[in-house]
């Protein structure tokens, strides 16, 4: 019972790295101009228990979190996503991240030690995931003002580099 | 033995000193034994915030089989309902348990004893008779779930994997040596999978909480026609052949779940596979994470592709699980106690809010 030649193994995994590196680049750790769809409803609650849906964020771009507390790469790009809030202050634009299936107390312990001001809601049966079609964590939609779905991003990404922040700005209602 | 019986037989015969294991680890090669070793878990449950009609359900041994026996089952506690149930598809058994809105502590412990022994396959021979599978029992182990599909880029990535393989025995170590291999990829994008094997294979991140790679594995030999299922359970001794990374090191367990894989080879009947433990050698087994040319990695790699230590007890090997009585969708997998309240789902990784503890010992017989 001899295993699969060893040439023929190194050149399919050879192979198999070009196409899941293409696949990969498809995916992003970049902004991804978005033609899914409609954009999906969104209402959740906050840690203080009020519900926040999309529709009250009409006449704002808002970048759309989907995290969890276990997420390595979503810990880490948090503070990115904070410092382009801080640079973003004043205009119509507004962080939601959304917590995938865990617990409140979890949750508060986490951003005890990552604290972050924007806002963070409940996603406990993991509904609003399963309706935004989000498969991997982290998962990014950045939303117009007119409430339509601009880019999508797989896994994480440099929120305050200069070419994201760009992207945004354009996005941001004159005035 | 009925619930007062077993409650009523007093202290349990302590374990025998187990010898001290030194951490330099010894020939890990488990096999196929004779003598059963016995333990006892003890999951103590207490919801810190009931509401409405608070219920629990708490996975208990539903694998009996050569190398795991259920011995028994006991409970106590104030729920005022409280019985072993059964889903009708996989045979998972829990211990079901209901309170109303007034009672302030809910609150349960669940006492399960069962026996282990290693079990190896020697490829070298065949044995003398094999667990048979009818035509629909290896429909139903080769069919997709919800989160396991078979088709697409698992298809594909399967059939690339076992070009060549002409046998079940070659298509199935082409597969459990590819995870192996492939888990060390630093991937591209980093983001975590969420328990599709799909977007596990499309994203290329195949390592730590981001992946169940024995699902992947499960997943893989199903795409290529081969019966294979997932056996979730949890850690419940530290290993005899001194590998920390393979075993629980204290008797508080409640951490320590892990799911292991089988695949189904003619003329072998169910092998046991294990290649998410290759990896958490490499993680773990060292100060640093090691490669896979380590010899403590070495050592494993042959090994868990047909053997298991049996330092794990086996709850179920059900997927998309619907929990009875409950509100809240299906489970991907049942390996974790679980409650709802009239506020929903608890979280069920969150063992210190839930709030559950679990422990476990070895008892004489």
């Amino acid at each position: 019972m001899s295993a699969v030649p060893r040439t023929h193994a190194v050149l399919r995994l050879i192979a198999f790295a070009v196409a899941a590196s293409c696949a990969l680049s498809a995916f992003g750790g970049e902004l991804k101009p978005w033609s899914g769809g409609a954009t999906p409803p969104l209402a959740l609650r906050d840690l203080q228990g009020r519900e926040h849906r999309l529709a009250d964020y009409s006449g704002k771009v808002v970048l759309l979190n989907f995290w969890a507390t276990w997420c390595e790469p979503c810990r880490e790009e948090m503070p990115a996503m904070q410092r382009l809030a801080d640079k973003l202050a004043g205009k119509p634009f507004a962080v939601i991240a959304v917590d995938f299936g865990e617990g409140a107390p979890r949750i508060q312990e986490f951003l005890k030690k990552l604290p972050v001001r924007f806002t963070v809601l409940l996603d406990r049966d993991t509904s609003a995931a399963n309706a935004w079609r989000v498969k991997v964590l982290p998962t990014s939609l950045v939303i117009g003002p007119d409430r339509r779905i601009r880019y999508s991003v797989i896994g994480d990404l440099e929120w305050d580099s200069p070419a994201v922040e760009e992207a945004i700005r354009k996005l941001l209602p004159p005035g | 033995m009925d619930r007062r019986s077993f409650l009523k037989a007093g202290a349990l015969v302590p374990a025998t000193a187990m010898p001290k294991l030194a951490f330099a680890q010894s020939e890990f090669n488990p096999r196929q034994a004779e003598k059963w070793r016995m333990f006892e878990v003890t999951t103590r449950v207490e919801i810190l915030v009931p509401g409405g009609t608070t219920r629990v359900w708490l996975p208990i041994p539903s694998v009996d089989s050569g190398y795991q026996k259920t011995i028994d089952n006991a409970w106590s506690g104030n729920a005022q309902v409280a019985k072993l149930v059964y889903d009708g598809k996989y045979g998972a058994g829990m211990l079901y348990a209901e309170w109303p809105d007034s009672v302030n502590a809910p609150a349960i412990e669940l006492y399960s004893r069962f026996a282990t022994r290693d079990r190896a396959v020697d490829f070298a021979s065949r044995p003398a008779s094999v667990e048979k599978l009818s035509a629909g029992e290896r429909e139903f182990y080769t069919e997709p779930t919800e989160h396991m599909p078979t088709d697409g880029i698992v298809k594909k990535t399967a059939q690339d994997i076992t070009i060549g393989a002409s046998t079940d025995y070659q298509k199935a170590k082409a597969i459990y040596e590819w995870i192996v291999e492939n888990t060390f990829r630093d991937p591209k994008t980093r983001g975590c999978g969420v328990g599709d094997i799909k977007t596990m294979l499309e994203t290329g991140n195949l390592g730590g909480k981001c992946a169940d790679l024995n699902a992947l594995y499960v997943g893989l030999a199903r795409a290529s026609g081969l019966p294979a299922r997932d056996v979730y359970g949890v850690r419940v001794a530290k290993s005899q052949f001194g590998y920390r990374s393979l075993g629980a090191g204290t008797a508080n367990i409640t951490r320590a779940q892990h799911c292991r894989a089988e695949v189904y080879l003619a003329g072998f009947g169910w092998v046991p596979v294990d290649p998410a433990d290759v990896r958490k050698v490499v993680l773990e087994e060292r100060a640093q994470p090691t490669t896979l040319s380590d010899p403590v990695v070495q050592a494993v790699r042959p090994k868990l592709f047909g053997a298991w230590e049996m330092n794990w007890l086996a709850f179920n090997t059900a997927n998309d699980i619907a929990l009875p009585n409950a509100q809240s969708g299906k489970l991907t997998f049942f390996m974790y106690p679980q409650a709802e309240t009239a506020a929903g789902r608890v979280d069920s990784l969150d063992p210190d809010n839930f709030k559950y503890t679990m422990t476990a010992k070895e008892i004489s017989a």
